[in-house]
C-alpha cells in the first residue's frame, strides 16, 4: 500500500483524512505545516504527497515548488477554496492533480491510485525505446532524455508524454486526455491538461512558444508531432 | 445583483428588448429645436409685422391726407375761378364743367353740378352714382368743402363736394345753392399704398430671415446643454454613475445641470451603499460556506468509518451514526452548491470553453451518473454537432436537469439535442430534457429557477440542495444562453436550454 | 392630443394680434369729412341794381336768385351807404318784396325753383317801418295765416338780404289780419375766404 504524506493545517481535516485513508490501508504520515512536511519527506519517503494549499507560514504552492526542485514525487493538491486562481497556481507549481475539499476518502483514494498507476500502454511488438528528434523515450524504464540528457518529468508530465507519443500525430481532445491520463471524468477541469502541457513543453521543447513535439490543434486538442 | 423576483425572466431571450431612444427622437416632429425656432420666428414676425403695419398705417394716412387735401383745395381753386349766374342755367353748364374737369390735377376727375333741379356733369351721366346722399346732405347743410372715399364695384373713388357761395357784400357771402362735385378714382393712391405694402413686406421678410440666425444660435445654445443632459442621463442609465455635466453659465439650464449632478451624486452614493451592503451579504454567504467546508472536510473523511462500523454497534447507536453520516453527505452537497452560487453572484465564475462534440459530452454525463444502464433515460443525440462549451458546466446543466426530471418527474426521461436559430440569426444549440411525470404546476413555472424554491410545499428537503435549477440557470446564462421550463401537451415537464453554438463570442 | 389646448390658445392670440394689423391694410371707405370752406364763385351780383330773391327748390330748401330791378332814386333808404344826394341807391326792400311776390320767372322755373307765396295783385302797398336796432318791421298786404313756413322764410330772407349784405337782421312780418312773425333768415352766411 502506498505511503502517503499529508500536509494539512486543520487538525480535524488532518485527522479525518488520515483516519479515512489509513482505514483503506494506506500508510499515512500527517504534518501540520509545510516546514514539518518537508522535514518528514526525507525520513518518511512517501510515494505521494497530499498537500493542502492553505498553510500557515510556508504555503502549499511554495512547498510544491520546493519539492519539485529535486523530486518527481507525485503531488495532489487539496484545496478548500474553489478559487480557480489557486488551482492554476498550484498546477503551474508542479502539482499533478487536485482534489477539492470536502472529499470522501474513496474519492481521494481514486485520485491517488490514478496518479500512482504505472503507464502500461507499451503494446506488444513495440520497441521499448523510441526516438523522436532529440527525444528518446524509454517506455519500460520510464525515462526520457533530450539530446542525451535525462529529463526529470513529474508523473503527470511523463504519463502525458507517453500517452501522446504512443499514437504520434493522433489528436486527443482535452476531455479524452483527462479520462485517459488523469482518469478523471470526461467533464473534469481541462486546465489540468493545459497546465501539464505547459510544464511538459518547458522541459522538452526547444522553444515553448512554437512547440515541436506537443502541438496544439485549436478547437480540437493536442497531438504528438509530426516532427 | 439584487435578488429580485424573477417572474418570467427566464422565458425571454436576452436581446431584442430595448427600443433605441434614437428612433424616438427622430420621429419627434415638434422637437425642442423646432419649437424654439418657431417661437423666435413668431416673435420676429409679430414685431416685424407690427412695426410694418404701424409704419404703413402712418405713411398711408399721410399719403392719403396729402392726396385728398390737394384734391379738395385744387378743386376749390378751380371752382373759384368760374362764375355762374343765379339761377344757374342748365345750358352751357356742361361746357363749364368739362373745362373744370380738364383742369383736374393731378389727375382728371369727373365734375358734377347740382342746383335746384339742375343736374349736369362733365361726363356722360348728369348724375353720379358714386356720390352718397350723406355727402349731398353735408354739402347742402354746411357751406364747407367735404370729401368721402367710396368703394363702388371694387374701385375706390374719392368724391369731393364743394358748395359754392357768392359775395353779397365786401365782407359777406351767401350759399348759392349750387354744389359742385368731383369724383376721381384713387388708383394712383392705391398703387402707392400697394407699393408701401410691398415695401413693408420686403422689409419684414428679410427681418424674419435675419431673426432666424440668432434664433438658430439661441436654439443651439439651449439645445446643447439639453443634449448633454440626455447623453449624461443615458450614460447614467447604462451604469456609469460617476457621470457629471459641466455647469456653464448661470441660467435655468445651469441650474438643471446642477440639480442633475446633485441627483447623480446622491444616486451614486445610494447605489454605492446598496452595492456595499450587497457585497457584504454576498461575502458573508461565501465566507460562511468557506468556513463550513473545513469542518465538513474532516467529517466527510470519516463517514466511511462510521458507515462501516455501524454494523457492529447496537441498533440505536447504529441509526444515529448512519443519520450523521448521511446528513454530512447532504450538507457537503449543499455547501458545495452554495459555494457555486456565491461564485456566480461574485461574478467569479469563469467559462472555460472548449470545442466539444456535444452528443459525446451528453453521453458521458449520462454514463458517469449510470443513467444509461437501464431504460430510465433515453437520449436522442444526433452526431456531428460541435459547440464551444465549458464541458464541466454543461455537464452540471445536463446532470441537474436529468436528475431533477428523475426526482420530480417520472421515467422515462428524454434528452433531445438539435440545433436551431434565434430570431436574430444566431445559431443555437437546443437541448430538451423531458419527463413523463405530472408536469410543473403553471403557478410554479415563473419561480421554478428561484433559489430554494419548492414547487411542492410538502416536499421534503431531501430531494436536493434546492439550488440545482438556480445553478443550472446561472451556468446556461454564463454560456450566453437561455433556459425555459414548461409542460408538454401530452403531459410531463420539459426544460429547454438554448446556448449559442459559439459561447465565447456570445458572452464577449 | 394633449397639447391641443395651449395650441388653440396660442392660435387665438395670434389671430387677435393679426386682425387689427391686417385690417389696416388697403384704403377703406370713409365717412364724409369736412375739408376747408366752400368755393366762392362769381355770381355777378350788383347790389346797386339787383336784388336777391329766395325761391323754393324741389327738395324744400331756399335758393337765392339774383334779379335785376333797376336802380332806384336815393330816397327813404336809410340803409345804404350815405352818399351824395341824388346818387343812385340800391333797390329798395319794397321793390325786392314786390319782385318776390311776382314769383319765379321762366329761367327760375327751369332750374326747378318755385314759390310758396300766394299771388298778389299788383300795386298792393308794402310798408316798411324805419329800422329800429337790428329789427326791420314789414307790413304785408295779405294775411299771414295763409302762409306756410317756406313762404315766411322766403320773405324773411329776401327782406334781410335786401337790407343787409350779410342778412343778419331780425325781420318782423305783420299781415293784414294783424298776425305777425318774427325771425332771422338763418342761412349760413360767411366771409369770403
Amino acid at each position: 500500500m502506498p505511503r502517503v504524506l499529508l500536509i494539512e493545517d486543520d487538525p480535524a481535516v488532518r485527522e479525518g483524512v488520515e483516519l479515512g485513508l489509513r482505514r483503506r490501508g494506506h500508510d499515512v504520515r500527517a504534518a501540520g505545516t509545510g516546514e514539518a512536511g518537508l522535514a518528514a519527506l526525507a525520513e518518511f519517503r512517501p510515494d505521494l504527497l497530499l498537500l493542502d494549499l492553505m498553510l500557515p507560514g510556508m504555503n502549499g504552492v511554495q512547498v510544491c515548488r520546493q519539492v519539485r526542485e529535486h523530486s518527481q514525487l507525485p503531488i495532489i493538491m487539496l484545496t478548500a477554496r474553489g478559487d480557480d486562481f489557486d488551482v492554476v497556481i498550484g498546477l503551474e507549481a508542479g502539482a499533478d492533480d487536485y482534489i477539492v475539499k470536502p472529499a470522501r476518502p474513496e474519492v481521494i483514494e481514486a485520485r491517488i491510485r490514478a496518479v500512482l498507476r504505472r503507464m502500461d500502454d507499451s503494446g506488444p511488438g513495440r520497441p521499448a525505446i523510441e526516438v523522436y528528434g532529440e527525444l528518446t523515450i524509454d517506455r519500460v524504464g520510464l525515462t526520457v532524455t533530450k539530446a542525451g540528457r535525462p529529463l526529470s518529468l513529474a508523473p503527470s508530465e511523463l504519463r502525458l508524454l507517453l500517452h501522446l507519443s504512443a499514437a504520434p500525430e493522433q489528436v486527443f481532445s482535452r476531455q479524452q486526455l483527462l479520462e485517459n491520463v488523469w482518469e478523471h471524468t470526461f467533464h473534469a477541469d481541462a486546465r489540468l491538461v493545459d497546465a501539464c502541457v505547459a510544464r511538459l513543453r518547458s522541459k522538452i521543447e526547444p522553444d515553448a512558444r512554437s512547440p515541436r513535439y506537443v502541438q496544439t490543434l485549436r478547437g480540437f486538442g493536442y497531438r504528438f508531432g509530426p516532427l | 445583483m439584487i435578488p429580485l423576483p424573477r417572474r418570467g425572466r427566464n422565458t425571454e431571450p436576452a436581446e431584442g428588448r430595448r427600443t433605441g431612444p434614437e428612433e424616438r427622437s427622430r420621429v419627434r416632429a415638434f422637437g425642442l429645436r423646432t419649437r424654439l425656432l418657431a417661437a423666435f420666428l413668431l416673435v420676429a414676425a409679430v414685431s416685424a409685422g407690427t412695426t410694418s403695419a404701424l409704419t404703413y398705417r402712418e405713411a398711408r394716412n399721410a399719403l392719403l391726407k396729402t392726396a385728398q387735401d390737394t384734391a379738395v383745395s385744387t378743386f376749390r381753386e378751380q371752382v373759384q375761378q368760374t362764375g355762374f349766374g343765379l339761377p344757374v342755367q342748365e345750358e352751357g353748364m356742361e361746357e363749364v364743367l368739362r373745362d373744370l374737369a380738364r383742369k383736374g390735377k393731378p389727375r382728371p376727375w369727373v365734375v358734377f353740378a347740382e342746383y335746384g333741379s339742375v343736374r349736369a356733369s362733365s361726363g356722360e351721366n348728369p348724375v353720379s352714382t358714386v356720390i352718397t346722399p350723406g355727402l349731398r346732405r353735408a354739402a347742402l347743410a354746411n357751406p364747407y368743402g367735404s370729401f368721402e372715399r367710396v368703394v363702388k364695384d371694387g374701385v375706390l373713388y374719392l368724391t369731393i363736394a364743394m358748395p359754392t357761395v357768392f359775395r353779397t357784400g365786401p365782407y359777406d357771402t351767401l350759399p348759392s345753392g349750387l354744389v359742385l362735385y368731383a369724383v376721381m378714382r384713387m388708383t394712383d393712391e392705391q398703387i402707392n399704398v400697394d407699393a408701401l405694402l410691398t415695401a413693408a413686406r420686403d422689409g419684414a421678410l428679410p427681418g424674419l430671415a435675419v431673426a432666424l440666425v440668432p434664433g438658430l444660435i439661441a436654439a443651439r445654445s439651449v439645445l446643447r446643454p439639453v443634449r448633454e443632459l440626455r447623453r449624461a442621463a443615458r450614460s447614467m442609465g447604462s451604469g456609469r454613475l460617476d457621470t457629471r455635466i459641466a455647469v456653464r453659465g448661470n441660467d435655468e439650464l445651469a441650474d438643471l445641470a446642477d440639480t442633475f449632478n446633485e441627483s447623480a451624486a446622491q444616486l451614486e452614493d445610494s447605489v454605492h451603499e446598496l452595492r456595499e451592503a450587497e457585497a457584504r451579504a454576498r461575502r458573508f454567504a461565501s465566507d460562511v460556506s468557506h468556513e463550513l467546508r473545513t469542518p465538513l472536510a474532516g467529517m466527510l473523511a470519516v463517514t466511511e468509518v462510521l458507515d462501516e462500523d455501524a454494523d457492529h454497534l447496537d441498533s440505536d447507536t447504529a441509526r444515529a451514526v448512519r443519520l450523521v453520516s448521511a446528513e454530512t453527505g447532504k450538507l457537503a452537497v449543499l455547501v458545495e452548491d452554495l459555494m457555486e452560487i456565491s461564485r456566480f453572484d461574485a461574478r467569479a465564475a469563469e467559462l472555460n470553453a472548449d470545442e466539444v462534440d456535444v452528443a459525446e459530452t451528453i453521453r458521458k454525463t449520462l454514463q458517469n451518473r449510470h443513467w444509461t444502464e437501464d431504460d430510465r433515460v433515453h437520449a436522442e443525440l444526433p452526431t456531428g454537432i460541435r459547440a464551444r462549451l465549458d464541458p464541466r458546466r454543461f455537464d452540471v446543466v445536463i446532470a441537474n436537469l436529468v436528475g431533477n426530471a428523475l426526482r420530480h418527474g417520472g421515467a422515462p426521461v428524454t434528452v433531445r439535442l438539435r440545433t436551431g436559430e434565434r430570431p436574430t440569426g444566431t445559431p443555437v444549440l437546443i437541448t430538451e430534457v423531458a419527463d413523463r411525470g405530472p408536469g410543473i404546476h403553471p403557478d410554479s413555472i415563473p419561480y421554478i429557477f428561484d433559489r430554494f424554491y419548492k414547487a411542492d410545499a410538502a416536499r421534503t428537503r431531501s430531494a436536493g440542495s434546492g439550488l440545482g435549477l438556480a445553478i443550472t440557470q446561472e451556468n446556461v446564462r454564463l454560456h450566453g444562453g437561455t433556459i425555459r421550463a414548461g409542460n408538454l401537451p401530452e403531459g410531463g415537464a420539459v426544460f429547454t436550454v438554448e446556448i449559442p453554438l459559439h459561447a465565447e463570442e456570445a458572452t464577449a | 392630443m394633449r397639447r391641443t389646448r395651449p395650441h388653440r390658445r396660442a392660435a387665438a392670440l395670434a389671430v387677435a394680434a393679426a386682425v387689427p394689423l391686417l385690417g389696416g391694410c388697403g384704403i377703406q371707405e370713409s365717412d364724409v369729412i369736412e375739408a376747408g370752406g366752400p368755393a366762392t364763385v362769381e355770381a355777378f351780383y350788383n347790389r346797386s341794381e339787383e336784388v336777391i330773391l329766395f325761391f323754393r327748390t324741389p327738395d324744400g330748401r331756399l335758393n337765392p336768385v339774383i334779379r335785376t330791378v333797376g336802380s332806384s332814386p336815393g330816397f327813404g333808404d336809410e340803409y345804404t351807404e350815405p352818399g351824395p344826394a341824388g346818387t343812385i341807391g340800391p333797390p329798395t326792400t319794397e321793390k325786392a318784396i314786390a319782385e318776390l311776390l311776382t314769383g319765379p320767372r321762366p329761367k327760375d322755373r327751369a332750374a326747378g325753383l318755385t314759390t310758396a307765396l300766394p299771388p298778389t295783385r299788383p300795386g298792393a302797398t308794402i310798408k316798411i317801418d324805419p329800422t329800429s336796432g337790428s329789427t326791420v318791421t314789414t307790413h304785408l298786404p295779405f294775411p299771414l295765416k295763409d302762409l306756410n313756413t317756406t313762404a315766411l322764410r322766403q320773405l324773411t330772407c329776401t327782406i334781410a338780404y335786401s337790407k343787409d349784405p350779410g342778412g343778419r337782421l331780425t325781420v318782423k312780418l305783420t299781415g293784414q289780419d294783424g298776425g305777425s312773425h318774427s325771425d332771422t333768415c338763418g342761412l349760413p352766411s360767411g366771409t369770403p375766404g
